[in-house]
């Protein structure tokens, strides 16, 4: 489904360029749960992004399907962001100003859903997340893992084809960092795609296939035959 | 302690270049804009009060019933300083002079027009000007000297001497120069060139030796010994004209001379204001302009207060008081407030001689006035801690575990707090376009209305010297019109663009006696409807074919209507005991003010002697500058004696709007200077807003918000604030502006127009000046804002 080839990124500061990606070529086929690896400032993240639409390369290609992603002007990113990707992240990016049950219909109205649909699409996620009792509430009332819960409902609610997640279980103790886990597991499941950037090696365990990076380089690719073992 | 706080307050100026920038700037406009309005209104204020004993003096005014109306104006009897002086207790001195005239002075080849004032002794004793040559016990007594002010003195005589020397009186009176005076101030009411003895006055114009009561021909000033006189001589002024004339049915109270110039509206009799409701409002935009600009500080401050929690935090963890907290808040606004006003100082003397120039007066900053510096430094203590009230009080609120263990301040009250602020600058703005609007409609709508005659192309020539002989006016007509330099000439007894000779002794058949019908008395030459491009409505005008016109008259609409004649055409009227008979009425046309309806008329035959203007239409065939090229020559010509005195008539009509202009060129200028202050606000509070909302409008455009999802989410907030405002601000502004208007006869209807245009300004400002701000938040890479925390 994706195809990436010798992406480039380089980031400019006042004095120093450093290079975040350096070359990287990378497939995901359909229905993968992708996990990158690697030390801090090896450029996961910015991969991620650049996956994402939310930050531009400098140079390579990015095909998502059969479409050329790099080139698209900033609406057409948007518009094709908007439809095809969810996002979570490491410290769940809620609007505070906003309940649970707006919160997570915040993407249906920017696709232009209308009323009647977002409030079942909603209320579907919101049961499937098991957190029907807090939809009215603010995001400060929840607990850490509650929020997450959030952030992911707000991620799939518009069902997208890609879902990319930053550290998701970063900010959780382990056993909520868990259940967000298998919240992902349950997800790829059903046939969504996850790319997901983590420091765990238990978090990374729960997927098909581990990519290591180093210095913006692709340095290792393992397969992750128990989680693939389990899928056949 | 000192010490350290004045740094830190100076290291946040510095790290907060942008806030510091619009706190200041906006801070030194709105004070510069103070001062400015303030100088302008103390300039109004300190008009004829430069005489020692200003509080003591008075004008003498006389108020007359006629049309139904009362007049009052500071026209009196040459007879009135003496009867004063002599029959009403308490007077220290009495006085009579002339208004300033035009003269012409020679010295030598040097010919000067001057403004020229013939006086009794009295006059310099009650306004004492300062000698700066001469004695002043000693001049005015002999007939043929003359006082000259020290820049007249320097024109006629250059660095020499003038004391003793020659001048002459319009090619024919020498006289010796006794004095040099002190100029007058710019702001006195009576400006002159010159002062020359009455007697001399008496010996050029012959008729005005003649005391009468029913002559109202000089101004008369008196001087109490001390204000205790005043009502009882008050009281006896009131009947001084009918106790020397019976049937005379004025009455004369004294007017204060300081308030000659701001109170000159009289109803009834009685003083009712006049400039001064002007001042009072330049004063208002006075204060307000500085409340905007200190509101903006509050707003600014308050917005930024996060930034500063965690100072406040440690510093009450230390031990800091409320109190002491507080007194650095203040000091820092103080240090803002002496920074901006070191700037609006600067911008002050930078614009002055602009607004001189604009507005044609003479503003100035008086260095040595202790006043000066005293207001300047209440007004800046005064901004100071207005605008630091709030934001010392708010910021010094800061609850210290709260804000060290990183609690989010609770914005609410704040954030309400600033939008009532926001509110008030966009209510104020809002009034001040409406106000604008009107004020230059109503312009337009007097200025455009038809005036009766047509002024393009009209010009008007002052009869000087010999051009008033026998014959001159004739022969300079034909050559006029043989030179194609103009199409038609005619004369004027007065000038066209203002009032003159009236009387109300005026009899017909039908007249009811006990109504005064006061009628203003032109004399026209021929050929007068043709060179006005007016019309004659019934009847003809006045013609050389007719010899015997010098006893016909004609009328204007407005005569025939206050009159009630039916058929006037043939009518007999007696003016001034002369029987007249009516041949012609002529349209009603404009002479003095365009703000009021046309009064009556008469119109005769005019001689060369009360020929004052010759009025000429250039030909419009003809390059203008050559066709008076020709003109100056021609007068030249007959006259070489005195210099050209010729103005269009379009430009003598600009000067009755001068008040008008006035308000409308500061206003808008000030009022643009309020609006731009308000976006200053404006622009800080969207700023610290967006910065706030970073991570929201981040996690938003990740979630699929276009950018102009963004600018509408950020603009909404700020909309909704402007329209509140101008919903605040219309009845307001109605209110204001019907009241300005209704003291105009012709005036303006009060249209939606002036409404919507506030509307769509405010609106489109307030848009603007959030998404400057704005979109450079909502085209941000979304992910800057999320990757750190």
């Amino acid at each position: 489904m994706i195809r990436i080839e010798n992406l480039e990124k380089v980031y400019k500061t006042e004095e120093v360029e450093t290079t975040a990606l350096n070359g990287i070529n990378l497939h995901v086929k359909e229905g993968e749960f992708v996990s990158i690896m690697g030390p801090s400032g090896c450029g996961k993240s910015t991969l991620l992004n650049v996956m994402g639409l939310l930050d531009k390369p400098e140079s390579g290609s990015y095909k998502f399907i059969d479409t050329e992603l790099l080139t698209l002007n900033d609406r057409e990113r948007s518009n094709f962001r908007k439809r095809n990707m969810g996002f979570v992240f490491q410290n769940f990016n809620l609007i505070d100003e906003l309940t649970v049950f707006e919160n997570i219909e915040l993407p249906l109205i920017y696709n232009k859903i209308p009323t009647a649909e977002r409030k079942k699409l909603v209320n579907e996620i919101i049961e499937r997340m098991n957190i029907v009792n807090r939809s009215g509430h603010f995001p400060q009332q929840l607990s850490g893992g509650q929020q997450q819960r959030v952030a992911v409902a707000r991620a799939l609610v518009t069902k997208p084809k890609l879902v990319l997640a930053d550290e998701p279980t970063g900010n959780l103790d382990s056993s909520h960092g868990n259940e967000v886990m298998e919240l992902l597991c349950e997800l790829n499941e059903t046939g969504t795609t996850i790319v997901m950037v983590t420091h765990s090696s238990h978090d990374a365990s729960f997927s098909n296939r581990i990519i290591n990076l180093k210095d913006g380089h692709v340095i290792s690719e393992k397969i992750n035959k128990s989680r693939n073992e389990e899928l056949i | 302690m000192f010490k350290l706080n004045l740094k830190i307050a100076l290291r946040n100026l510095w790290k907060n270049k942008g806030f510091s920038l619009i706190n200041i700037g906006g801070l030194a406009i709105g004070l510069a804009s103070c001062l400015i309005l303030l100088i302008y209104v103390s300039y109004e204020w300190s008009y004829d009060k430069q005489f020692a004993n200003n509080d003591k003096t008075y004008v003498v005014y006389q108020s007359v019933v006629a049309n139904g109306k009362t007049f009052s104006w500071s026209w009196t009897p040459n007879v009135m300083a003496r009867e004063v002086q002599e029959k009403i207790p308490g007077v220290k001195y009495a006085s009579h002079s002339t208004y300033p005239r035009a003269k012409l002075i020679t010295v030598g080849e040097n010919k000067l027009g001057s403004k020229a004032v013939f006086a009794d002794q009295n006059f310099i004793k009650i306004l004492d000007y300062k000698f700066i040559k001469g004695n002043s016990r000693q001049v005015l007594k002999d007939v043929n000297t003359i006082i000259l002010t020290k820049s007249f003195a320097e024109k006629l005589f250059g660095n020499e001497d003038p004391i003793n020397k020659i001048v002459k009186l319009e090619n024919q009176d020498v006289l010796k120069v006794e004095a040099v005076v002190e100029d007058a101030p710019a702001n006195s009411s009576i400006k002159f060139d010159c002062i020359m003895p009455w007697a001399l006055f008496e010996k050029t114009e012959s008729w005005a030796k003649e005391g009468n009561w029913g002559n109202n021909m000089c101004l008369t000033l008196v001087q109490l010994q001390d204000n205790k006189f005043f009502t009882e001589a008050n009281g006896l002024m009131n009947g001084i004209y009918q106790r020397n004339q019976k049937d005379n049915t004025a009455k004369a109270l004294l007017h204060p001379l300081t308030k000659w110039h701001l109170y000159a509206d009289f109803e009834n009799g009685k003083s009712v204001g006049g400039k001064i409701d002007q001042l009072k409002i330049f004063l208002l935009l006075a204060f307000c302009i500085l409340l905007i600009a200190c509101v903006n500080f509050m707003n600014l401050s308050t917005a930024r207060s996060e930034g500063r929690a965690k100072e406040v935090g440690v510093r009450k963890a230390i031990g800091s008081t409320r109190k002491s907290l507080i007194s650095q808040f203040f000091s820092e606004s103080l240090l803002i407030t002496f920074i901006s006003t070191v700037l609006a100082f600067i911008l002050v003397e930078a614009s002055l001689p602009y607004f001189n120039n604009l507005l044609n007066i003479s503003l100035q900053i008086d260095y040595s006035n202790v006043n000066f510096w005293f207001t300047l430094l209440a007004l800046m203590i005064f901004t100071g801690f207005i605008a630091g009230s709030y934001p010392a009080l708010y910021l010094s609120s800061f609850d210290p575990i709260k804000v060290l263990k990183g609690f989010k301040i609770k914005t609410d009250s704040s954030v309400s707090v600033r939008k009532v602020l926001v509110v008030g600058q966009f209510v104020f703005a809002a009034c001040l376009i409406v106000c604008t609007a009107v004020i230059y409609q109503q312009l337009n709508y007097v200025k455009n209305k038809p005036i009766g005659y047509n002024q393009a192309n009209l010009i008007q020539i002052a009869v000087d010297g010999k051009v008033r002989d026998k014959g001159k006016i004739e022969l300079f007509k034909t050559q006029m019109i043989k030179s194609g330099a103009a199409t038609d000439v005619t004369f004027f007894s007065s000038d066209v663009t203002e009032g003159g000779n009236n009387t109300t002794d005026v009899q017909w058949d039908g007249k009811n006696p006990k109504e005064m019908i006061s009628f203003n008395h032109r004399g026209i030459g021929y050929d007068f409807i043709k060179t006005m491009g007016t019309e004659m409505i019934s009847g003809r005008e006045f013609s050389p074919k007719f010899p015997n016109d010098t006893s016909n008259v004609l009328l204007n609409e407005a005569a025939v209507k206050m009159m009630r004649l039916k058929n006037p055409i043939g009518k007999i009227i007696t003016f001034w005991g002369f029987r007249l008979t009516v041949v012609g009425i002529v349209k009603d046309f404009v002479v003095e003010s365009a703000y009021q309806k046309v009064a009556p008329m008469i119109f005769h035959l005019g001689t060369n002697d009360n020929a004052n203007m010759i009025i000429a239409r250039l030909n419009p065939n003809q390059n203008i500058s050559s066709s008076l090229a020709k003109i100056d020559e021609l007068v030249k010509g007959i006259e070489p004696n005195y210099p050209v005195n010729r103005k269009f008539v379009n430009e003598s009509f600009e000067v009755k709007f001068q008040d008008e202009k006035l308000l409308g060129t500061l206003s808008n200028w000030f009022g643009g200077f309020a609006i731009f202050i308000s976006c200053l606000g404006l622009l800080g509070l969207a700023l610290f807003m967006a910065e706030q909302r970073k991570k929201e409008i981040s996690i938003r455009k990740v979630l699929g918000a276009s950018t102009a999802n963004i600018l509408t989410l950020l603009n909404k907030d700020f909309i909704k604030l402007v329209a509140i405002a101008n919903v605040i601000a219309f009845p307001l502004a109605y209110i204001i502006i019907n009241q300005w208007l209704s003291a105009f006869e012709y005036r303006v209807a009060i249209s939606f127009i002036p409404f919507l245009l506030a509307v769509v300004i405010s609106v489109i400002i307030a848009v603007l000046t959030v998404s400057i701000q704005s979109v450079k938040v909502a085209k941000a890479n979304p992910i800057d804002a999320l990757k750190y925390e």
